[in-house]
């Protein structure tokens, strides 16, 4: 019954399944290009994960074309405006992430953040 | 509508919008604008304080004329409007503060960008205390981060790209969780809007539906923003980002970055999921173990650490237990204890930061616990100040600290489960807070030995001649250390000064102070 | 709002804050300088300072015992939190331990003048000494639970530099120690009154009590726990087991003067915050026969014969002093805990004689450390012969501290023994007056032989040569003085006991 459940909503699952990765990819990875691709991953998981919340099945985009304005024909565009909002976030924080790890590239000559770590507290106090 | 209403828009977009200006600026008239820009907020908030207050109630500000479940809202209360004031005024005394440590510590050409950097991030958290509506406290959440993690790294050291980076990383995931949460949460709701959401989810609540989605949802908000606000063990990032960047970047990121997440999760709460849906939940339990965890563990590391700064920052772990652990009680009483103590923290730990900064300016710029040995002869003020933040943070009377431990007991008193756990955490965390507090105390007022060898080395011989030799020996010091003037730097004198007055309205006059934080509180509804 | 009420909390305080940062000179900072160069340094390298500190200490007193004993007044400074003022009030009690405290503080000022040459520092001692009297001053008036608590960890706060004056290792290891154990303390009397606060009318003092019976109904299970956590808090400051083991570590390492009055009045505040807990705010009736009192009896019991057994033991004398204090105490909480008229009365007694005793005697010993440097109890065979003034304050300090007629303490104790027979207790009737006698028979055993072995040093001592060096008249002034208080309120104990009985009287019976 629950896997009947499951595959009735495997969009979601998939959704919770790339979360999931992701998230550990950003937690554990030592990386730090790894850990921004991560990143990118959670986030496009709740993108996806947002969209089929605002999908109803047999609706088109809430673009109007063929002059049809009745609200029933579209699917919520509530959704798809967080999404296009959440990606523009998404996109600054990535930049912003790989700007960091260029200037920690070029100071550390690695991308590992343990490592940098370490040897930050070798020629510190 | 009256004009007063526009104002908590207005101060929004007037300190986004000197962001850019700042940019275009060079560093002097930069900080000028800068310093304007969070007065003229700051008399703004007074006023809308004043309205709200004389108004009794709350008021909705709806943003582009679109109706209530379309449109993005803003959403005045007292609390809102008082934290407004408070944020304002803690910015405006960090900037003060630290003037000199930004002239020398940021490079010449990007002194503006730290001023784009501080608009933003007044700019955020002023959108998250007014904002009525989920995703928009989304988006200024992650606009907070992003300033933040630019204050930290302006400084341009190994250290802080290292911090930046450790934080933007566990920043990230928390605003992962907490868009996860959002966005389950309008699954289940259809709303965005708080009030709408807090309609839903009465209903929802009354008929027993969708319960673990709800409970998921609230989970994953408040860990989101738990790991955001540094609730042990997510701290991991803290210490180095707070001990290593710009003085004014530390005072501000401890007193205030946090409390923006905080006052959010508790807008979360009572406002758009409602007490008593948070009460039955378990998470606030959960809440209140790692806050009480957070209390000791965080007072342990404080204990260990061998930096002042980083001291300071691990003490900030602790402080952020408390205030998860007024939240994990899930009353009023709590929750008021909570914020009260936001305001408690934010007074203090600045001043703390600021003080230490003071003190290490007496030791040769070295913040070493070792190096500070009698730091407080030689900076008087920033002793004083020192020792009154220490004060307040082991929770003695008179001072910010002991009101706010005062209410977190009479909040734990009476609940059925927490009360015995509340009491010791508290007594554990009050003695630990004394050692490293205390401790450090003793220490800036302890002369170095050096110092004592010096005055009586010259005085051995001769008992008599001793009595003359005593004072010149203290103002002429051998080594690092030298005597700091008060009208050295007036800024961080000024700072320090109103920051002490802050910590001792705090203390010595709460009364209205609670009083308006009860009402502000009974609005949320 | 009465503002004579303020003066004497407030002038000390702004006069020793004054004095920190004043510009006065000192003599070099001491403790190197080897025993005996303190007559050396006797000459007044700082005449101002005493001057100063003479003046501010004696208007304060004047103006506190003006306030005192000149009719009821009240002052409320500003509320602190929603129906909490801080709120001063004279009352019997206080009045009491002001005038305690005044007297010694007055005399170990007169002390501390000359012995302080020795420690330098004078400004950082005075100062805090100062302030310490205003905030006793405030303890004393607090007319309401919150107050006091206010100004009892104030009371640990500025009490703590004159620990670790010194600033030697050991000194600020002492200081740090003082505060955690106080702290501790406090923290136990602050759970009590979050409880206190939720079942009681009022947190303003009044005598037999404010419990609010219809409150506390079905809570009274968990309202003990609470006056139990208080008793042992505030216990903390009094050297009650278990949290005493700062006692004996922070005295022996402060100056003289300084453990004299810690020991003689700051070690009493806690004392007045157990007296204002059990008969002014929860009310004995609510104690009487329940475990709270019970274990409350034991452990002052337990104390009084460990402090004395430990004194015993003890072969340097400022500990030795300081384990006395731990004894000495819990006879005055034993009297409060038999919650029965004339317990009570001999413990209020015991407050003003043991204060006199111990101040007198921690100041003998800040003579023998002045003069020649001798901590050790051996080290002070013969002195009787080179310092009779001195040692014979020292014998009659002692005589009153044993309880023997017709001193102070045999009164108090005679009080204490009829209490204790009187009360309902059970076994600790018996129990409770069969363990004071055997530590008197021990505060015997371990003080009278120190002035044994001064006035007839034996064979060992006599092979020094013992050539007669007073002590000089300000250091020998108080301890006369004081030696003459803890005598004639044995000869005299008509007034003070009579007062102690009013007391008694109104918080037991009202």
């Amino acid at each position: 019954m629950h896997l009947e459940y499951l595959l009735n909503n495997y969009e979601e699952a998939v959704a919770m399944i790339l979360f999931g990765i992701g998230f550990s990819n950003l937690l554990l990875q030592k990386n730090l290009i790894k850990k921004i691709i991560g990143l990118n991953i959670m986030d496009t998981a709740t993108y996806l994960f947002l969209a089929l919340k605002g999908y109803i099945a047999d609706r088109k985009a809430p673009v109007v074309v063929d002059g049809i304005t009745s609200a029933e024909a579209y699917i919520n565009p509530i959704p798809s405006g967080l999404v296009l909002t959440g990606i523009v976030v998404s996109v600054s924080v990535t930049a912003l992430m790989l700007s960091l790890t260029i200037r920690l590239y070029r100071r550390y000559h690695t991308l590992d953040l343990d490592e940098i770590t370490t040897r930050l507290r070798k020629e510190g106090k | 509508m009256a004009f007063v209403q526009n104002f908590p828009f207005m101060s929004i977009i007037l300190s986004l919008f000197s962001g850019p200006l700042c940019s275009v600026l060079d560093g002097k008239r930069a900080r000028r604008v800068n310093a304007a820009v969070i007065v003229i907020i700051g008399g703004m908030s007074i006023c809308t304080l004043r309205y709200v207050i004389s108004a009794g109630r709350p008021y909705v500000y709806r943003m582009g004329h679109f109706p209530a479940p379309w449109g993005n809202e803003i959403r005045v209360g007292v609390l809102e409007a008082f934290m407004a004031c408070f944020f304002c005024a803690v910015t405006l005394l960090c900037m003060l503060g630290g003037i000199r440590e930004r002239e020398a510590q940021i490079e010449e050409g990007k002194q503006n960008l730290y001023y784009v950097m501080v608009n933003l991030l007044l700019c955020s958290l002023l959108a998250l205390i007014y904002t009525n509506d989920l995703f928009t406290a989304y988006v200024f959440v992650e606009i907070n981060t992003i300033s933040a993690c630019g204050l930290i790294m302006i400084r341009q050291t190994g250290r802080t790209f290292e911090a930046a980076a450790r934080y933007m990383i566990m920043s990230l995931l928390g605003s992962g969780l907490l868009l996860l949460g959002i966005s389950y949460l309008y699954a289940v709701t259809g709303h965005l809007l708080m009030s709408d959401i807090r309609q839903q989810v009465q209903t929802i609540a009354a008929t027993g539906q969708y319960h673990i989605s709800l409970m998921v949802a609230l989970g994953l908000m408040s860990v989101g923003l738990a790991i955001k606000s540094a609730l042990y063990p997510f701290h991991a990032w803290l210490p180095d980002a707070y001990g290593y960047s710009t003085l004014s970047s530390s005072a501000i990121l401890s007193s205030l970055v946090s409390k923006g997440y905080i006052f959010l999760l508790v807008k979360i709460f009572y406002r758009v999921v409602g007490a008593q849906v948070v009460r039955e939940s378990k998470v606030v339990n959960v809440l209140f173990v790692f806050g009480i965890a957070g209390m000791i563990m965080g007072s342990l590391s404080a204990i260990r650490e061998g930096n002042l700064r980083r001291m300071i920052a691990y003490s900030s772990v602790a402080q952020i237990g408390y205030i998860y652990m007024g939240l994990g009680l899930a009353t009023e009483a709590g929750s008021i204890a909570s914020l009260y103590h936001v305001l408690s923290h934010g007074a203090t730990k600045s001043l703390l930061f600021v003080a230490a900064a003071g003190l290490a300016d007496a030791s040769g710029g070295s913040d070493k616990y070792g190096d500070i040995t009698g730091a407080g002869f030689r900076n008087r003020l920033a002793g004083v100040a020192f020792t009154v933040g220490s004060l307040s943070m082991v929770g003695m009377p008179m001072f910010s600290g002991f009101i706010s431990k005062l209410l977190f007991a009479q909040a734990a008193v009476g609940h059925t489960h927490k009360m015995f756990p509340t009491v010791i955490a508290l007594a554990i965390s009050t003695v630990l807070n004394a050692v490293y507090f205390m401790k450090t105390v003793i220490r800036i007022y302890t002369r170095r030995p050096m110092e004592q060898a010096g005055g009586s080395g010259a005085a051995g011989p001769s008992p008599d001649a001793g009595a003359h030799a005593g004072m010149p020996g203290t103002e002429s010091l051998p080594g690092a250390g030298r005597q700091v003037s008060l009208w050295e730097q007036p800024a961080k004198t000024a700072a320090l000064l109103c920051f002490i007055l802050l910590n001792l309205i705090l203390g010595l006059n709460s009364d209205p102070i609670v009083r308006l934080i009860q009402s502000g509180f009974e609005m949320f509804e | 709002m009465d503002a004579l009420l303020l003066v004497p909390i407030a002038l000390p305080l702004i006069g020793g804050a004054a004095l920190l940062v004043s510009s006065f000179r000192e003599s070099v900072s001491g403790g190197r300088r080897g025993p005996g160069a303190g007559e050396a340094a006797a000459s007044p390298h700082w005449p101002w300072l005493g001057r100063y500190v003479a003046a501010v200490l004696g208007i304060s007193v004047v103006s506190a015992l003006a306030a005192a004993w000149t009719g009821e007044r009240e002052a409320v400074l500003f509320t602190l939190l929603d129906g909490i003022p801080v709120y001063f009030r004279v009352d019997a009690l206080g009045r009491l331990f002001v005038t305690v405290a005044s007297v010694i503080w007055m005399l170990a000022m007169l002390f501390g003048f000359v012995y302080m040459r020795r420690e330098g520092k004078e400004k950082r001692y005075f100062g805090f000494y100062l302030m310490l009297y205003g905030i006793l001053m405030g303890l004393y008036f607090a007319g309401n639970l919150v107050t006091m608590y206010l100004f009892y960890e104030l009371t640990t706060l500025a009490s703590m530099p004159l620990v670790l004056h010194s600033g030697k290792r050991e000194s600020i290891m002492a200081a740090l120690k003082y505060l955690f154990y106080s702290l501790c303390g406090a923290y136990g009397g602050l759970f009590g009154i979050f409880f206190l606060h939720r079942y009681c009318g009022s947190l303003t003092f009044a005598a037999g009590g404010t419990l609010d019976p219809a409150a506390a109904q079905g809570h009274e299970g968990i309202l003990l726990i609470a006056v139990f956590a208080a008793l042992v808090g505030f216990g903390a400051k009094a050297g009650m087991l278990p949290l005493h083991a700062w006692l004996p570590t922070a005295h022996p390492v402060a100056p003289s003067p300084a453990s004299a009055v810690l020991s003689a009045v700051i070690v009493k505040s806690g004392v007045l915050a157990a007296i204002r807990v059990v008969f002014y705010i929860v009310g004995p009736e609510f104690l009487r026969g329940t475990w709270v009192q019970r274990a409350w009896m034991g452990l002052a019991l337990l104390t009084v014969f460990t402090g004395s057994l430990l004194a015993y033991r003890e072969r340097v004398f400022k500990k030795r002093l300081a384990y006395s204090t731990v004894s000495q105490v819990s006879y005055i909480l034993f009297g409060l805990s038999l919650l029965t008229e004339d317990a009570f009365a001999g413990a209020l007694f015991h407050v003003a004689v043991h204060a006199a005793a111990k101040c007198g005697l921690f100041l003998t010993a800040g003579v023998f450390a002045y003069h020649f440097g001798y901590t050790k109890v051996e080290e002070l065979a013969g002195m009787g012969k080179r310092m009779p003034g001195t040692m014979w304050c020292y014998l009659l300090l002692s005589l009153t501290l044993v309880g023997i007629p017709p001193t102070g303490g045999f009164i108090s104790k005679w009080y204490l023994a009829e209490g204790a027979l009187q009360s309902d207790a059970g076994a600790f009737a018996w129990l409770g007056p069969a363990v004071l006698l055997l530590s008197a028979l021990l505060t015997a055993g371990y003080l009278l032989p120190v002035a044994m072995g001064g006035f007839f040093p034996g064979p060992r001592g006599s092979a020094e040569p013992l050539e007669r060096r007073e002590a000089p008249p300000a250091m020998l002034l108080p301890l006369v003085m004081l030696a003459a208080l803890a005598v004639l309120s044995g000869i005299f104990p008509g007034g003070l006991a009579g007062y102690a009985s009013d007391i008694a009287g109104a918080v037991l019976s009202p």
